[in-house]
């Protein structure tokens, strides 16, 4: 029964958060209210005992991806309002393109056989511990070697920025 | 496997040492270590090991492309030092990633998952966005990395979702378990499974620069620094190459109606526009781009053929483009210093003051070109040879109006050098440094011409 509360808490969060980024006014709100939703959904992510998934959610959407959106909005000065008008053919287009992906969702779903599904809850795929089990045995090779994939770029970045003398 | 050990180890000491200001020990490094890589490489020859749960499989495909791969990297580490010789940086930063590319090229040609397939290619690729970045004073290295990180990350999401959706219809990144879902479902393939097999086709032929997906190739080449544009034009290709072969040869082989159509259509446009835009181009630098591009045409023909032996014809073809390329790049490297340009009028007269350098450079045009006796003639004649077999004539044909094209372009650095006055009358001051390694690497290219049986006969 908390389960069901914290799921409807949870996607309200979500659902009012999204409508926000909208909504808002001003470009460092709807950046925020993103944030937001992206911290609902990662809990969703542990309801459905995908702990890994929730972890890299909040790390690289929350985490990294939020803050690249942050600096720029705060080193371009984005941060007024009415700076991207808003004409008519604008909002014809968005609602050609969202009404689209609305179609798009609502046909799949019609498709879709909801009784088949299991529930995801039950199966212990998305647990930290089976991934674990999983990338350091039967993935172990392609584990390791990212590791030179990520030294690579290290070195790149170090490479780029560093100011030569001559 | 272990090449790969040894080369990663390689490139930390290489990092350790420019850590630690010791600029003097890095070439010595490396030149110790590509020799030793290339002997452990030798070491698992007709044992056909499977390393890590069919991750890595060491069969003699992935033993002599591995050993291709690293000689070449050998032969561009020779170059490195004289083209080098004016910068006072220590340059471990761009020997390292050279290194750590070279890895991701030895991974994609034994992959034996497709994971390991694209964490291959992304360590190749990421490397050489940023090597073609590596003069960072040069705006033109600049926009070539630029436009090669964008192109390059949107081609590596297309062979991501292809990846994606092969997972989706076979429920497994294992070649062998793909092969199995093939013949098993021979007659009813999912259309999953066929958007998901193109979608990878086109991430691949990204890679290899073919027609309809070569835009990137001329500004990325002609902007890179010319050391790095011989290491792209022949490691980046060569390794690509065997990556896609390996990938349609052990597991589409029986669904061949999915690929081959779309295939052929790539092979036709790459051969076409490689040649005819090379036709037009008045640099050099780039007129060996769209010769790069004309020549993933010819290397594709290989894969279409796929039976028989066409590993062979496929090794044996790389040997004989990556060789020539390399003296080819050398001599404009020493061109280049000299003039200061790589317009063809810079070739004028070359061969008055340096014969040697003049004769390399038309043996490579002419290897290129596929003129006999030269190992590229005994190169394309195999590949028109295993393609007829396989019933595929005109493709063979618009292949061989595709070489004959090529004369024109390969041959006119071989006129400016030959029959054109250059203003000036001194030798090129260059040609001091660079004349014995581009010797080095012609005689290379002669000597290989002798055995081209020995090659195609190795896998």
């Amino acid at each position: 029964m908390f389960q069901v509360y914290l799921f409807l808490f949870l996607s309200c969060v979500a659902l009012f958060s999204a409508m926000m980024v909208l909504l808002s006014k001003k470009p460092i709100h709807s950046v925020l209210y993103l944030t937001l939703t992206f911290f609902a959904l990662a809990g969703h992510y542990i309801l459905l005992n995908a702990q890994f998934l929730a972890v890299v959610h909040v790390i690289v959407y929350a985490g990294a991806i939020m803050v690249l959106f942050l600096f720029t909005v705060m080193l371009l000065n984005l941060n007024k309002e009415g700076q991207f008008p808003k004409t008519t053919l604008v909002k014809i287009i968005a609602a050609i393109a969202g009404g689209l992906l609305f179609v798009v969702l609502i046909g799949s779903l019609k498709s879709f056989d909801l009784a088949t599904v299991s529930n995801p809850a039950v199966s212990q795929i998305g647990l930290v511990k089976n991934l674990g089990k999983t990338l350091f045995s039967q993935y172990l090779l392609p584990f390791e070697l990212s590791s030179i994939l990520f030294l690579s770029a290290m070195v790149g970045a170090v490479m780029l920025g560093k100011k030569d003398k001559e | 496997m272990y090449a790969i050990i040894t080369i990663s180890i390689v490139a930390i000491i290489v990092l350790f040492f420019g850590a630690f200001g010791k600029k003097k020990m890095i070439l010595p490094v490396i030149f110790v270590g590509l020799p030793l890589a290339f002997i452990v490489n030798l070491m698992g020859w007709n044992q056909s090991i499977h390393y890590f749960n069919e991750m890595y499989i060491d069969d003699n495909f992935t033993i002599a492309f591995n050993g291709l791969l690293l000689f070449i990297a050998l032969l561009i580490f020779v170059f490195a030092p004289v083209y080098y010789k004016s910068v006072k940086r220590p340059l471990e930063d761009i020997y390292a990633l050279i290194l750590f590319s070279l890895v991701g090229g030895l991974m994609m040609t034994a992959f034996g998952n497709l994971v390991m397939l694209f964490l291959g290619i992304e360590t190749l690729s990421l490397s050489l966005y940023l090597l073609a970045g590596s003069k960072k004073s040069d705006p033109r290295s600049n926009e070539a990395a630029m436009k090669y990180f964008l192109t390059g990350s949107f081609a590596s999401g297309f062979l991501l979702f292809g990846i994606a959706l092969l997972y989706g219809a076979c429920g497994s990144f294992n070649l062998e378990d793909i092969k199995l879902y093939v013949i098993q479902n021979q007659a009813n393939i999912p259309a999953m499974f066929s958007i998901g097999l193109l979608l990878m086709a086109v991430g691949l032929a990204f890679k290899v620069g073919a027609a309809p997906f070569h835009f990137w190739i001329p500004d990325v080449y002609e902007g890179s620094p010319t050391l790095i544009t011989t290491y792209m034009a022949t490691v980046g290709k060569v390794a690509a190459f065997a990556a896609f072969f390996r990938l349609i040869n052990s597991s589409f082989g029986d669904v061949d109606f999915l690929w081959k159509t779309s295939l052929i259509v790539f092979a036709v446009a790459t051969i076409l526009i490689g040649n005819f835009a090379a036709l037009y181009q008045d640099s050099v630098k780039r007129m060996m781009a769209y010769s790069g591009v004309a020549h993933a045409g010819y290397m594709l023909i290989a894969i279409i053929a796929l039976k028989g032996n066409a590993a062979g014809v496929l090794l044996l073809y790389s040997v004989s483009y990556s060789i020539a390329t390399i003296t080819a790049f050398a001599v404009l490297m020493m061109v280049r210093k000299e003039t200061g340009s790589f317009s063809i009028k810079s070739f004028n007269g070359l061969a008055k003051h340096n014969p040697t350098v003049a004769f390399a450079m038309t043996i490579a045009m002419l290897s290129l070109a596929g003129i006999p006796p030269l190992i590229g003639f005994s190169a394309k004649y195999q590949l028109f040879v295993s393609a007829i077999e396989q019933g595929q004539l005109p493709l063979v044909i618009i292949a061989i109006v595709g070489s004959m094209v090529s004369v024109y372009y390969y041959l006119r650095p071989v006129v400016a050098m030959y029959f054109t006055r250059s203003i000036e009358s001194t030798p090129f001051e260059a040609a001091k440094l660079y004349k014995k390694q581009i010797l080095f690497v012609a005689l290379l290219l002669i000597i290989l011409s002798f055995i081209p049986g020995l090659i195609i006969n190795l896998i």
